[in-house]
């Protein structure tokens, strides 16, 4: 399968089941469209009409080194992965690896857009205690096979909310961690309300990552970001993200927005993340439902699809300033990115990724708590609903009917199973708005990956 | 003449051969948390 398309002044040709990527120029291009459709002498024919100016020898030459492209298996390479792809997953499923804990199901703020319904999951108030928190970190070990790099994030809700109880479950996973030769890799994802001098310290030393919430302007954040009492959260947090950024060094962190129907004009708050000093960025599209004010119209998506090209543009144009920064969407690594199991198995929601209410029940991601359908048993007994986990083991990306002739299929694995759901009624669904933008962009990730190895 | 250019990838059939150790990130664990794309994963096999 080939996808070709021309952006940023480049014409690009992916061959997806090599995963070679190739710039072309636009003879090249017309000749690979046609490759498969027509005869040599009649491709040849009809490009030599639409580029009078070029000489047929020229075009010759283009076509054999098309040839040679496929011969070589960089170009029209067959799909070789569905037959293998139940046993890739297999390989890559029956163990635990990281968890996403849930350990306040409560927050400061009152965001409306919050999938997790102002971080109550649909259900009460909660934390996890220290001895729920302890549990599910032994239940991650002990299901973790000889999987040495163990993930935690502490979620919510509001995580730090419950601080004493992270700072106790992060010493405690400390403690055991070299005995069953596991890295604990922890992630607190906050909208810095409480951001104080000693959670800094401690994030910047134990996290591995932060995700910091911030929706860019402060008209926009202020819209959906603010607290019981209607005051918007913007003042408030970002000076304490900018201390916390600063104090941070080279660890990882981003700026995690999220763009809605008042905002597809994301850029802005993308270039005044920038203007703040943050240079570890991430919007994402809003997740909700049909009828909800937030959610992105057709026309908003119009919006967002020229957005994420302006995006690629503004990248480019940093680069060359020599002021660079990181859109999380738009990392990739075109040669030591992940192999074809992962490309195939996607996140791994079910099965090696599991979300752990404060009570300690067991869901398939973060976004099905709450849905008692997909509650796949607790840390104490394990997995007990096997049919829900079988469900998850056998979702890879082969098993999406939709995913079957489209391009993007090994850069998003299948797309989220929670979309899928929400969109469709089945985890097996596709979420097609998502898929729709997801494509758009991988053509300006790839684009701008190309013009740092090529452009000038 | 040079008329097409081909950027250095990882060979996808190849690491079928010998990929799938699993130490890798969990997609979403980073920071999305609201969709899913594997593209941007570093590998981290010791045996690529």
């Amino acid at each position: 399968m080939v996808h070709q398309y021309k952006l940023g002044g480049y014409n690009i040709v992916l061959d997806i089941c090599s995963g070679s990527i190739h710039v072309v120029d636009d003879v090249t291009y017309d000749i690979i469209e046609g490759f498969e459709k027509e005869t040599r002498e009649a491709l040849v024919d009809s490009v030599a009409k639409s580029y009078p100016e070029i000489n047929v020898d020229e075009i010759n030459e283009c076509y054999d080194q098309v040839q040679e492209l496929k011969d070589t298996k960089q170009l029209f390479a067959p799909d070789s992965f569905e037959p293998m792809a139940g046993e890739l997953k297999a390989k890559t499923s029956g163990v635990v690896k990281a968890l996403c804990l849930h350990v306040a199901h409560t927050c400061n703020l009152n965001c409306e857009y919050c999938f997790a319904s102002q971080g109550k999951f649909h259900g009460d108030r909660a934390v996890m205690s220290f001895e729920v928190g302890k549990r599910a970190l032994d239940f991650l070990i002990e299901n973790s096979g000889s999987r040495h790099n163990l993930e935690v994030d502490f979620f919510g809700g509001e995580p730090l909310m419950n601080f004493d109880v992270v700072k106790q479950l992060v010493a405690y996973a400390r403690s055991i961690e070299k005995e069953h030769n596991k890295n604990f890799r922890f992630t607190l994802t906050t909208n810095g309300v409480l951001i104080d001098d000693d959670v800094i310290e401690f994030a910047n030393k134990e996290m591995s990552n932060v995700v910091l919430s911030l929706d860019g302007r402060k008209e926009i954040h202020d819209k959906y970001r603010v607290d019981y009492a209607g005051n918007g959260s913007w003042e408030k947090i970002v000076p304490k993200f900018q201390k916390l950024v600063e104090a941070r060094g080279n660890k990882n962190y981003y700026m995690r927005g999220t763009f809605t129907h008042q905002n597809p004009d994301f850029l802005e708050d993308i270039k005044t993340m920038l203007d703040l000093g943050f240079t570890e960025l991430s919007m994402e599209p809003v997740v909700c439902g049909e009828n909800d004010p937030a959610r992105l119209t057709e026309d908003d998506i119009k919006i967002v699809l020229d957005q994420y090209e302006k995006l690629a543009e503004l990248m480019i144009e940093r680069d060359k300033a020599g002021k660079p920064f990181t859109f999380y969407h738009y990392m990739i690594d075109l040669k030591g990115g992940p192999c074809i199991y992962k490309r195939i198995s996607g996140c791994g929601s079910g099965t090696e990724y599991m979300a752990v209410t404060p009570w300690g029940d067991l869901y398939p991601c973060h976004q099905f708590v709450g849905d008692e359908k997909f509650l796949l048993g607790n840390i104490f007994d394990g997995v007990t609903n096997t049919a829900i986990r079988d469900d998850f083991q056998a979702c890879n990306v082969y098993a999406r009917e939709d995913c079957h002739n489209c391009w993007a299929k090994l850069y998003c694995s299948g797309g989220c199973a929670a979309n899928a759901y929400h969109a469709t009624g089945s985890v097996r669904g596709v979420y097609k708005d998502g898929c729709e933008l997801f494509k758009k962009r991988m053509e300006c990730a790839i684009m701008v990956a190309i013009h740092r190895e090529f452009g000038e | 003449m040079e008329h097409i250019k081909t950027v250095s990838t990882r060979n996808l059939c190849d690491s079928a051969k010998n990929g799938g150790c699993g130490e890798c990130q969990t997609s979403c664990q980073s920071a999305c948390k609201t969709s899913c794309g594997i593209a941007n994963q570093q590998c981290e096999s010791q045996n690529k």
